[in-house]
């Protein structure tokens, strides 16, 4: 087995990397999109006509793929404010197959015959700098005061209210941010593939990504990431048994949802020693003393609610 | 107008398939809180257990066949109870959903292994001749499929509303824990509810496969998300709005079939979906809190 028969599988884990970690970011304000595909998909077709009828290097049409994905992202997040979380996730199941069908049905994207003529743009490199870029975007927001108030949010809205973090901007920041990370992936992977399907904006697809994060546990950004690299290696591991490999795929996914129930990568709930099958990966943070300067930082403006901003003088009168 | 009634007629035949499978997914969702996405592939098994019944033992006729499929499907449904539903309930409603997705891929897949990925000849139980019902014609094997879809809608019906261990099925949905309360035994009767689901599902697999003379092992794909839309519309509150619910969209279907276009039949369920949950976010009939 050489490099050339390799490129394919490490191509789709650097890019099924991005996108979970996308869809951990959404997830982290308690936000478990179902539309991850057809954001990758947005992403994809926008990129593609970008490259193919006007002729735009990838650079510029991906950055311009991740801003599309962010306010699609936005879009989604305004519109499911206000909803429980199981209609949330229906809505953004909804979105998904109407956008598979409107692409199906739209000629200047290719309809039903997909879009074709897409040039190969995407090396080994392309796909491992979104890898980075991705990594780096989660790494920063999961230890930014953004990625607490995201995680304070997800555990109780309400105490997250009545502490002083706007519901509403959290959930459609998260939401922004990893549907641009989904978006950029979309366009690689676009280039990469060569030819973009309604039916690869479809919810199955969408499935495969929420396995990845629920395979791999939720409560670390390292979580979606090994699951990502598992599940898609695994069935090309699992190749020695060709016909047999996607029966090994469902039971290997059965067994995790039956035995660690919390995903692979499990985070034990004082410090953040992240832990696996009783091995601890990275040891809890020591506590240490905080100063009152550090607990009486104001919060950062985007994320106060609009009422404290009105002066408390004028608030008594 | 012909034409109209015969796209009804088509469309009812449809939707009571679509009715049936809808209801053991409302079923598993309504008592147990379980996304059951294996559901389907139950279906499946079903069709194939009566298949290979009537190939082995072409003499036993419709009603062997039949009783065939609905033990195979019942076996696979009790398996998944016990092995994957039972140890996850109370948990997230996404953790069954995976757990029972996982299934659906070894199911689907492992008769992909048995049966070889393509479609496979039913056998011709039913003669294959023309029913004139005034101005609409239909197939013997339509009429057939309609009528059991139908039996088995009003079995459960009657079973929900007038059986004790309907009662108990019903007052699970309501609340568990009080019922629990109360004395019901509900370990018991969920594992009888999946059981229930998947031999009704047994029956209609095997009259949608002489119906159509073809049995797929990915023909799950098919049905799970339409039945899925179908409770979701309707809302889990009442198991007749399910009904309802499928009837109605097998009939959209074969509306937008014979007068808008064939490649947005699919689609159709979807804009029903949506438009419902816009309006009325928990169902067209209501649904319990989750």
């Amino acid at each position: 087995m050489n490099l050339a028969s390799l490129e394919p599988v490490i191509i789709f884990t650097l890019l099924n990397v991005c996108m979970a970690l996308g869809l951990y970011i959404t997830a982290l304000s308690g936000q478990l999109s179902m539309a991850t595909a057809a954001i990758a998909g947005v992403g994809g077709y926008l990129s593609a006509i970008l490259t193919v009828k006007f002729g735009w290097p990838l650079l510029p049409a991906t950055i311009l793929a991740a801003l599309a994905g962010a306010v699609v992202g936005t879009g989604l997040a305004l519109v499911t404010l206000k909803m429980r979380d199981f209609i949330l996730k229906l809505t953004t199941l909804a979105f998904g197959e109407a956008l598979s069908v409107l692409a199906f049905n739209w000629d200047y994207i290719g309809g039903a015959n997909s879009f074709t003529g897409i040039e190969l743009k995407t090396t080994i490199w392309t796909a491992l700098a979104a890898m980075f870029v991705a990594v780096y975007v989660t790494w920063r927001f999961d230890g930014s005061r953004l990625g607490f108030a995201s995680r304070a949010v997800r555990d109780d809205p309400l105490a997250a209210s009545a502490m002083g973090v706007s519901i509403a901007q959290v959930r459609t920041v998260t939401f922004a941010v990893g549907a641009a990370l989904v978006g950029m992936a979309g366009a690689i992977q676009g280039h990469y593939v060569l030819v973009i399907s309604p039916h690869d904006l479809g919810f199955f697809v969408s499935l495969n990504f929420i396995i990845f994060l629920l395979f791999g546990g939720l409560q670390t950004m390292w979580g979606p990431v090994l699951g990502a690299v598992l599940l898609t290696a695994l069935p090309e591991i699992l190749r020695f048994s060709n016909q047999y490999r996607l029966i090994l795929y469902g039971l290997v996914i059965v067994l995790v949802v039956l035995r660690r129930p919390d995903g692979l990568l499990t985070r034990t709930p004082t410090g953040r020693a992240v832990r696996l099958s009783g091995w601890t990966l990275v040891p809890a943070r020591a506590v240490t003393q905080t100063s009152p300067e550090q607990h009486n930082r104001p919060l950062p403006a985007s994320l106060r609610r609009v009422a404290d901003r009105v002066p408390l003088k004028a608030a008594a009168q | 107008m012909d034409l109209f009634l015969q796209q009804l007629a088509n469309g009812l035949v449809i939707g009571s398939t679509y009715a049936v499978v809808a209801i053991g997914f409302a079923l598993a969702f309504t008592v147990l809180r379980v996304i059951n996405f294996a559901h389907p592939d139950i279906f499946m098994v079903g069709m194939f257990a009566g298949l290979v019944a009537a190939v082995e033992w072409p003499a036993l006729g419709f009603l062997v066949v039949l009783i065939a499929g609905v033990l195979g499907a019942g076996f696979v449904g009790f398996a998944l109870e016990r092995t994957v539903i039972a140890p996850l309930r109370g948990r997230d409603v996404l953790m069954t959903l995976i757990g029972t997705l996982g299934v659906a891929i070894m199911l689907q897949n492992g008769m992909a292994v048995i049966a070889g990925p393509d479609p496979i000849a039913y056998p011709a139980l039913i003669p294959r001749r023309f029913v004139d019902i005034g101005p609409v014609t239909l197939t013997l094997r339509q009429v057939l499929n309609f009528a059991i879809c139908l039996a088995l809608l009003a079995l459960v019906s009657i079973y929900v509303r007038w059986t004790p261990w309907g009662r108990a099925t019903r007052a699970i949905a309501e609340r568990p824990d009080v019922a629990a309360a109360f004395g019901v035994n509900v370990a018991r009767i969920c594992q009888f509810t999946i059981l229930l689901a998947s031999m009704m599902g047994g029956v209609a697999a095997v009259s949608v496969g002489v119906l159509y003379g073809s049995a797929h092992a990915f023909v799950g794909l098919l049905y799970g998300l339409k039945a899925f839309i179908c409770m979701l519309v309707a809302g889990n509150r009442y198991f007749e709005g399910v009904m309802v619910v499928g009837l109605a969209i097998g009939f959209v279907e074969a509306l937008v079939t014979g007068y808008v276009s064939s490649s947005l039949r699919d689609a159709a369920a979807f804009f029903v979906l949506i438009g419902v949950l816009y309006f009325r976010p928990n169902g067209l009939f209501g649904s319990y809190a989750t």
